[in-house]
């Protein structure tokens, strides 16, 4: 119930969309259950041979009930739906809003493809909770206790029966299937989460797989896992058709019981026979709406698991504590210091950055270099207010980042990541995510500056930028950050994948633009760094150098061991 | 689409047989019970019989009703069983054609809509067998039963019937016809929106880093009122189709209430009887054409789905062809040729044009040039990963869709820029490469030799920490590592190389450089790489520009031929003080 929380409470929020479906639900059934009656009485009465005039009563009285029928049940369909859309959609902005600021973590502990399942198929799957789950059970309520309140005036132990069948097939039989169904649902959504990865898996991996003769395998593995998948999903429906036929059988004998003990007490003239026909219709109608009580408990189930599995999503990763309000980033570039820093990463064991202090004066142009692993990106990471260091303090523009909000760094920060996403669309949607308002004229700029001309601005990128190269890939991505034209550049290895003419031609241009920013750039090589104002060394989560390019060269220290090694293998 | 999956269900013969056999049970038993019903209403009403002469009767009528409903859920059952057989079968031919033989089957388009086609789109599937086809079968059946019993016991309620009936199937394709556009319509959009909300998810570090994603909201919001309003669209019609059908049949039992109630009072042409006995199996009559109607609709889905999975089958690639011959290397690296090859994704992206290489045994080839140029298109066609439009590939002088594609794997490395981990241990994913089970000492060594021993060491649990998809947790230096253990492990003939120490610092870099120069020793080796240091040890050198080759040679006989070559060493170099 605790899982459901969320989606009962967006659920409520389509106060008139429930009201109106309860309505219409009502009437079309009530109305169902009238039409029976009334033509059962009217056989009956007319078997009597009765004046004719109270036949065309009946009659008529009918045909307004068929109308009134149709119509509502039209009515009650259309507003359940609209209802269970409009919750679905405030589902899934509800998701995505929760996720948003676990972005960078997330991707960490979910494989995307289990996470598109996860979204996509449960909050799809919650669409059943009004329609299957939220509203039948009210619906029949009211029809039962109407129709026995009515069948009162005609025997009051057929209403007793009609009070035990509503009992047994709405809430005993169902019941009993729920306590069943119970152990049944995990598994088909598990199955299901479990292939939805496996394919994501061999599409993203082909190519490893491929060569590494394992696509037979992880072939047989999906065959496999898909006839898992399909044998639960057999069973949780063949589990629902069997409490399904049982709660129909329930009724129909319940019609039999009253059917018999009508005619018992017809027979013993405690009972108007004249009634009966009409009470063995009502009876055969009404249990007509504990029928969808049957597929109740799955639907139940489905909903809770879904509900919870969406939670779980966000129940595991810890947010980055915001202030309120920030407290206002210094206009232009801004400097930016570490004292005595230290930060692991949420599930490692190994520290990332230990005791790591370092200043970078506003307006000056820094690169961080080290070994693989030496904690490069982690600074970036840090900066950025993608993490909280667990001990020390960063302080940027001299205010520290507890008190700004992550919001107003990026807005005031280029960065260009090591992996960086495109969306499937143009090469001009996925500029403007940095300018939604620069010219055409901008854009193209940007692209040229980039090394870019070859792509047209109309050209298609599919997903993830898969059909880029790596080189084109890391010039888009400076790009985009050429476009959005802030103070502070953080550039994370950003040209590792471009040939040295690239590369070359690309800095270049990139320098004339940062003129008067502050600017960090992480590189994996040493060479052209003799103009950056400031070469800090990392190596295993420490800063152990730091120097203009002649000082450190001078020192004869990390650097310039590097340094040498570069030229070694240069010869 | 719809009549292609109809005809699925009637190649099960056995099933069908089935179906309609149950059908008429079921018939029977509709039938069965109303007589029953009406029998004992009719003789405690009318007759005043006793309670005793309805025992019988009502005995029967008890296990009338209960094998009806067992019936009817056999009927469901065998449905259901059919519809897990033919959804399997769907699957398989998706997984078949994604682990085809061609890179392009698995990269083209959206991963996320082809995961899924293959989940959702297989699942959608399933209405038609567990749902329609039971239905149908059963319609096919039990109305003209219904109707029969009506005409023997009262012809005039069966012609009223006759002639309302036929509006039903009437109306139900009509509206077919209006919604099927729509829905296909829907289905589309829902295809799109679930790429786009895999897309927007994946990217949401780079859409906050530019403020973006409350936008990205407002996108997945308006995407889902699209998504509703397109969906309501067609289920408004959908559900008008549900009126029309009610009203019809409603106006039916109503005349035919009309018509049994006269006949009885003013003509007193026929008996309380047949009047009751006709009003019960009246409705059970519209209900089943009924129950046909929304059958009908979830079969249509169906069908949409169906096209869909059929779409991404028939989507055309170029398929990788390989023979029966084993390749054989008699200890020796052998010898390559790519001759005349060309290639193209379509489109007017990009094109290989006329490519020839020639790689002798053991010789160490280096493809150099600008981004772009396609040199990576070129190293997927020599690793047989895509088919080239034109031209051959030959290995020690024979052509290479002469051998088997197993044979040919074996022999032969691939290490990208970009290597892809999968969920499972370090251990588990050097191991990847294997055939047969390799011990912990083997796994060990060659983890040792790509540089993996410190790593491992670091971990939490050595070679068993988990790493997860795309090896999330280790950086890129060490998947990297880990994806040169496996070549390690393996020690293929042939190794191609993406370059594949990009994006690495120098000191992992001479790591993986001193591993790779082991590996190349024994082997044919063909390298795509922009820096210098890693080609200029190559024997022979190509420079990609534009789809060709533009020059070859040496380090030195480039240097003094080739201006682009000159260019790129002189970036090289640009800026050392030297």
């Amino acid at each position: 119930m605790k899982e459901l929380a969320t989606v009962i409470r967006l659920t409520a929020a389509e106060r008139k969309g429930i009201l109106l479906s309860l309505l219409f639900g009502f009437t079309a059934a009530a109305a169902a259950v009238a039409l029976f009656a009334a033509s059962g009485y009217l056989v009956s009465k007319a078997a009597l041979v009765p004046p004719l005039y109270t036949l065309t009563f009946t009659i008529a009285f009918l045909k307004f009930i068929s109308i009134a029928r149709a119509g509502s049940r039209y009515a009650e369909r259309y507003y359940s739906h609209l209802a269970t859309f409009n919750m679905l959609s405030g589902m899934r902005v509800y998701f995505f809003r929760k996720l948003e600021p676990l972005a960078p973590g997330i991707f960490q502990r979910h494989r995307s493809g289990d996470l598109l399942s996860r979204i996509v198929g449960d909050v799809e799957h919650l669409q059943f909770f009004f329609l299957r789950v939220f509203y039948p059970p009210l619906v029949m309520l009211l029809v039962f206790f109407s129709t026995i309140f009515f069948t009162l005036f005609f025997s009051f132990y057929i209403a007793l029966l009609l009070l035990a069948g509503l009992i047994v097939t709405g809430f005993v039989i169902p019941a009993f299937f729920a306590w069943r169904e119970r152990r049944l649902k995990r598994g088909v959504r598990e199955k299901r989460g479990r292939l939805a990865t496996e394919t994501a898996e061999l599409l993203f991996g082909f190519r490893d797989l491929k060569m590494n003769r394992k696509l037979e395998d992880q072939k047989k593995q999906l065959t496999a896992q898909s006839e898992q998948y399909i044998g639960e999903q057999e069973k949780e429906t063949g589990q629902r058709q069997f409490s399904e036929a049982v709660n129909t059988a329930a009724g129909l004998w319940f019609t039999w019981s009253v059917l018999a003990a009508g005619a018992y007490f017809a027979s013993i003239g405690d009972f108007n026979g004249l009634f009966l026909a009409m009470l063995v219709m009502i009876s055969l109608t009404v249990f007509e709406n504990s029928a969808p009580m049957a597929s109740f408990p799955s639907h139940y189930e489905g909903s809770r698991v879904a509900a919870g599995r969406l939670e779980e999503v966000l129940d595991d990763t810890e947010k980055v504590p915001d202030p309120e309000k920030g407290s206002a980033l210094k206009e232009g570039p801004f400097s930016v210091r570490f004292a005595s820093v230290s930060y692991t990463y949420p599930g490692e064991t190994r520290p990332a950055l230990k005791n790591v202090s370092l200043t970078i004066p506003e307006g000056t142009k820094t690169a961080i270099v080290g070994p693989s692993g030496s904690g490069k990106s982690t600074v970036m990471q840090l900066l950025l207010k993608s993490h909280l260091p667990e001990a020390g303090e960063i302080r940027l523009g001299g205010a520290p980042v507890t008190s700004l909000t992550q919001e107003e760094i990026w807005e005031k920060t280029n960065t260009v990541l090591q992996e960086n996403h495109f969306f499937y669309g143009t090469v001009e949607e996925n500029l403007r995510i940095a300018g939604e308002n620069a010219s055409e004229k901008d854009l193209k700029t940007v692209l040229i500056d980039a090394g870019l001309e070859s792509l047209n601005l109309t050209d298609r990128i599919i997903e993830k930028g898969a059909n880029l190269s790596g080189g084109e890939k890391q010039r888009l991505a400076i790009a985009r950050a050429m476009l959005k034209d802030a103070p502070v550049w953080v550039l994370d290895e950003p040209s590792s994948s471009l040939d040295a003419v690239t590369e070359a031609e690309v800095f270049e241009a990139l320098a004339e633009r940062a003129d008067g920013d502050t600017l960090i750039l992480i590189s994996h090589r040493l060479k052209g760094l003799e103009k950056m104002d400031q070469i800090i060394v990392m190596d295993a989560g420490t800063a152990v150098e730091a120097g203009t390019y002649e000082e450190l060269m001078e020192r004869k220290g990390y650097f310039y061991r590097m340094k040498k090694i570069e030229k070694d293998v240069m010869m | 689409m719809m009549k292609e999956l109809k005809r699925l269900a009637f190649t099960r013969k056995r099933d069908m047989r089935l179906l309609y056999m149950l059908a008429f049970l079921y018939g029977g038993l509709i039938i069965g019970q109303a007589w029953l019903i009406v029998t004992i209403v009719d003789g405690v009403f009318l007759q005043d019989r006793t309670f005793q002469w309805a025992v019988p009767m009502l005995a029967g009528l008890l296990v009338v009703f209960t094998l009806r409903t067992a019936v009817f859920h056999l009927t469901n059952r065998t449905g259901l069983k059919m519809a897990s057989s033919v959804k399997q079968q769907f699957r398989e031919k998706l997984v078949n054609r994604f682990t085809g033989n061609s890179m392009q089957a698995a990269s083209q388009g959206q991963s996320g809509e082809k995961v899924s086609v293959l989940m959702d789109g297989v699942d959608e599937i399933d209405a038609f067998y567990s749902h329609y086809i039971p239905q149908l079968a059963i319609t096919y059946v039990v109305p003209l039963m219904i109707l029969a019993a009506i005409f023997i016991i009262n012809p005039y309620s069966g012609l009223i019937l006759l002639v309302t009936a036929p509006f039903i199937p009437f109306c139900m394709i009509l509206i077919g016809k209006m919604t099927q556009k729509k829905q296909d319509e829907q289905v589309e959009k829902l295809t799109a929106f679930s790429g786009r909300f895999l897309d927007s998810l994946q990217g949401l570090a780079t859409l906050k880093l530019f403020g973006q994603a409350e936008k990205q909201e407002q996108v997945i919001e308006d995407a889902s009122l699209n998504f509703r309003d397109a969906t309501m669209n067609v289920l408004k019609v959908a559900f008008l189709s549900a009126l029309m059908l009610e009203f019809i049949s409603m106006l039916s039992v109503a005349l035919i209430a009309v018509e049994v109630g006269l006949r009885l009072v003013i003509y007193q042409s026929i008996s309380f009887f047949t009047a009751f006995m006709v009003l019960i199996l009246a409705p059970e009559f519209f209900n089943l054409l009924k129950n046909l109607g929304t059958a009908f609709h979830s079969g249509r889905g169906s069908a949409a789905a169906a096209k869909r999975i059929e779409e991404e089958l028939n989507r055309e690639t170029k398929e990788v062809s390989w023979g029966q011959a084993e390749m054989t290397t008699g200890g020796k690296s052998p010898e390559i040729a790519l001759k005349n090859v060309s290639f193209s994704y379509g489109g007017d992206r990009f094109a290989l044009e006329d490519v020839s290489i020639h790689i002798p045994s053991g010789a160490n080839v280096a493809i150099a040039g600008p981004s772009g140029s396609g040199k990576t298109t070129l190293l997927h066609i020599a690793a047989g990963l895509l088919a080239p439009d034109g031209g051959t590939v030959s290995v020690n002088g024979r052509d290479r869709r002469e051998m088997t594609e197993d044979s040919w794997f074996r022999h032969t490395g691939y290490l990208s820029q970009h290597p892809y981990l999968f969920s499972g241990t370090v251990a588990e994913n050097i191991a990847l490469g294997c055939d047969n089970n390799v011990n912990r000492g083997q796994i060990r060594a060659a983890a040792e030799k790509a540089g993996l021993g410190p790593v491992a060491a670091s971990l939490e649990n050595g070679y068993d920490t988990q790493v997860g998809e795309g090896g999330r947790g280790l950086s890129g230096g060490e998947k990297q590592r880990v994806a040169l253990a496996r070549i390690f492990l393996q020690r293929p003939s042939v190794l191609l190389f993406d370059e594949p120490t990009v994006g690495l610092d120098l000191e992992t870099e001479q790591i993986l450089q001193a591993s790779l120069k082991e590996l190349e020793k024994e082997s044919t080796v063909i390298t795509v790489a922009h820096r210098l240091h890693t080609i200029q040890e190559a024997d022979t050198i190509l420079l990609m520009k534009d789809g060709r080759i533009a020059a070859g040679g040496s380090h030195r006989e480039l240097l003094e031929t080739s201006a682009d070559y000159r260019r790129m060493v002189h970036a090289h170099h640009g800026g050392e003080n030297e």
